[in-house]
């Protein structure tokens, strides 16, 4: 079968290569679920933090209240305790009002104990309670004397147990503001980290994206333009894109595959074409050898030998004429897998124009070659090749009125490390409005049923499949240029060694 | 009656079909001189007319179509006799419409175009 895919195994054995299966696999789903996540995350975070402030304030101010209360008391407390000391009132009354701040401490003791932590709270009850047993003394003293003993300790513990609980107050006032501050913060703050957050998934996640589907689209154009190598997706974990990469992949080669059945029509199309020259030119020795031999039969006995022998060797020189045209268009046509290897360019060109030397002819068209010397090898299928040229010099002859002119040149070095070879005819130009479309496939300018609209196409998909470029200079009334530019090779070629 | 001796010229730009055919026709002993271009043919058809003139279709610079309807604008009574190297309706009808007597496809046997210039032979000694 001849429509077997060309360079398919070796298509194969890329795409394998190239193939994300082995990364890990973080798909960009999981990663917009990571990043909400993480978000909530924070939320809860931030909204448990101003919980815990806004209890502990409330905590802070019963505390306050409290204290408040008690400092009171026990400010009364004292405020009999001179009393008594000065004028010699009731002392009952501060134990009363010693009473209450006990109770008050009591009764609030878990809330205290909350604020001020056990120790404090210990101290607290302990210096009330100094000062609790210095007033009974005081109330128990029945002189003066002992009275005055008394008194020193009595306003020490009692100053200590004010000042201790008014000490407090002042630091637990100052954590209030302070936590208030705080309260007031949260949300500024809450937006900032918000925004920060934002910022950087925005960066980060879009950017991630728009660079895949940048390259998306540059692999597109460059599917487009015919470069079917596979792609490899950027993304260091298996992705949407990665798997967007693997069916890029798979669809590429399908092209490719299809590509190369077009390839393949399009050739056994030239090969029409050629066959066509070339069994006109075949009848030309045909008709030599038929001619020699039907006067070597008919004149054998009157014949000199020498005459005979320059009869016998026309014979021989005219069979191998056929060969050699017969040869050059089976080289062409034969089917073969791509085989890529260092060429010589000269000798392509050559047998391109000695393949299509009789619609040439037909044509009357003047064929003029002109190559530089001491051309490196080229890097290329030499069928290929072969039906790229074939097909630029026939649409240059398609071109041209009897009598106009081709000139096929090598050049070298033009651009580092590419040979360029150029068609050029002096026809009548391609209109610049069709110019941009003269490579699309099915885009012709010939007539009904004279072309296919495939060869320029086809050419273009060639050429880029073996690393090259091929482009058109054509402006109205001074004819047509095609270049085609091939990747040089240092590898010495081999075609010699056949 | 001997017959007069007629001039027959054949141009082709393979010479092998001048040389292969110039005895080949001389047997009937008629006077053949061959030619490989049309210039020269036409040159020498200018010095004095041919009474059959076989030449080939496909040449560079004048082809047989040319060299046809000159050499019938000189001489009308000449028949001539075209070669083509693969034969299509389109170039048979072109040459007979232009007033060629006949035509013969490449690859042919000697005896295939005596037969012709047998034909024409009598019909010029009619």
């Amino acid at each position: 079968m001849y429509l077997q895919p060309a360079m398919k195994s070796d298509d194969n054995k890329k795409a394998k290569n190239f193939q994300s299966e082995k990364r890990a696999s973080i798909s960009i789903r999981t990663k917009i679920a990571v990043s909400y996540s993480l978000f909530f995350i924070l939320c809860v975070v931030i909204s448990l933090w101003s919980f815990w402030i806004i209890s502990t304030l409330e905590d802070t101010i019963e505390f306050l209240v409290i204290t408040d209360n008690y400092l009171a008391e026990i400010q009364q407390a004292r405020r009999f305790e001179k009393n008594y000391l000065l004028y010699g009132t009731d002392l009952d009354e501060a134990f009363e009002y010693l009473n209450r701040a006990k109770k008050v401490l009591n009764e609030n003791k878990k809330t205290i104990k909350k604020i001020m932590g056990e120790k404090n709270f210990q101290i607290q009850s302990e210096y009330m309670l100094s000062y609790w047993n210095q007033l009974v003394k005081l109330k128990n003293a029945k002189d003066s004397k002992s009275r005055d003993l008394i008194v020193p300790m009595l306003r020490e513990y009692g100053g200590q147990m004010v000042s201790f609980a008014q000490e407090f107050v002042k630091k637990e006032r100052n954590s209030v503001s302070h936590m208030f501050l705080l309260a007031k913060r949260i949300p500024f703050l809450f937006i900032s980290i918000l925004l920060l957050v934002m910022v950087v998934f925005v960066i980060l996640f879009t950017r991630q994206l728009m660079i895949n589907l940048k390259r998306v689209m540059e692999y597109t154009k460059r599917i487009g333009e015919g470069d079917f190598s596979p792609i490899v997706s950027k993304s260091k974990y298996k992705d949407e894109f990665s798997r967007l990469a693997d069916a890029f992949n798979r669809m590429t080669k399908e092209l490719n595959n299809r590509h190369n059945i077009i390839l393949e029509s399009h050739k056994l199309r030239a090969i029409g074409t050629l066959v066509a020259g070339v069994a006109h030119e075949l009848n030309n020795p045909l008709n030599n050898t038929m001619l020699t031999a039907e006067m070597l039969k008919e004149d054998f006995k009157i014949l000199p030998d020498n005459e005979k022998l320059e009869m016998i060797d026309d014979i021989i020189n005219e069979a191998e004429r056929s060969r050699i045209i017969v040869k050059g268009l089976l080289d062409f046509a034969r089917e073969s897998k791509t085989n890529i290897k260092p060429l010589k360019i000269e000798k392509i060109v050559n047998d391109s124009v000695r393949l299509v030397a009789n619609q040439v002819k037909l044509a009357k068209v003047i064929l003029e070659l002109d190559f530089d010397k001491k051309l490196p090898n080229i890097h290329g299928d030499e069928q290929m090749l072969k039906q790229v040229f074939v097909n630029l010099i026939l649409n240059a002859v398609d071109a041209l009125p009897p009598g106009g002119i081709v000139r096929i040149s090598i050049r070298k070095n033009r651009i580092p490390n590419f040979v360029a070879v150029e068609v050029k005819d002096n026809g009548s130009g391609i209109p610049e409005y069709i110019q941009s479309r003269i490579f699309e496939p099915f885009f012709t300018t010939k007539g009904q049923g004279k072309g296919t609209g495939l060869g320029l196409s086809v050419s273009k998909g060639i050429i880029r499949k073996l690393g090259g470029y091929i482009h058109l200079e054509s402006s109205s009334g001074k004819g047509t240029t095609f270049t085609v530019s091939l990747p040089v090779t240092d590898s010495p070629s081999d075609i010699m060694s056949k | 009656m001997e017959a007069k001796k007629l001039k027959i010229m054949v141009i082709d730009d393979e010479n092998i079909v001048g040389k292969r055919l110039k005895p080949a026709l001389e047997k009937s002993g008629d006077i053949v001189e061959t030619f490989e271009n049309g210039e020269s043919a036409l040159a020498r058809f200018d010095e004095e007319p041919f009474d059959i003139v076989v030449t080939d279709i496909r040449m560079e610079k004048i082809d047989g179509i040319e060299i046809l309807e000159r050499v019938l604008a000189k001489s009308a009574h000449t028949k001539v006799i075209m070669i083509t190297g693969y034969a299509t309706v389109e170039i048979a009808r072109e040459a007979l419409s232009k007033g060629a007597f006949d035509f013969i496809a490449k690859p042919f046997k000697p005896a295939d175009l005596r037969a012709i210039i047998k034909r024409a032979s009598k019909e010029l000694r009619a």
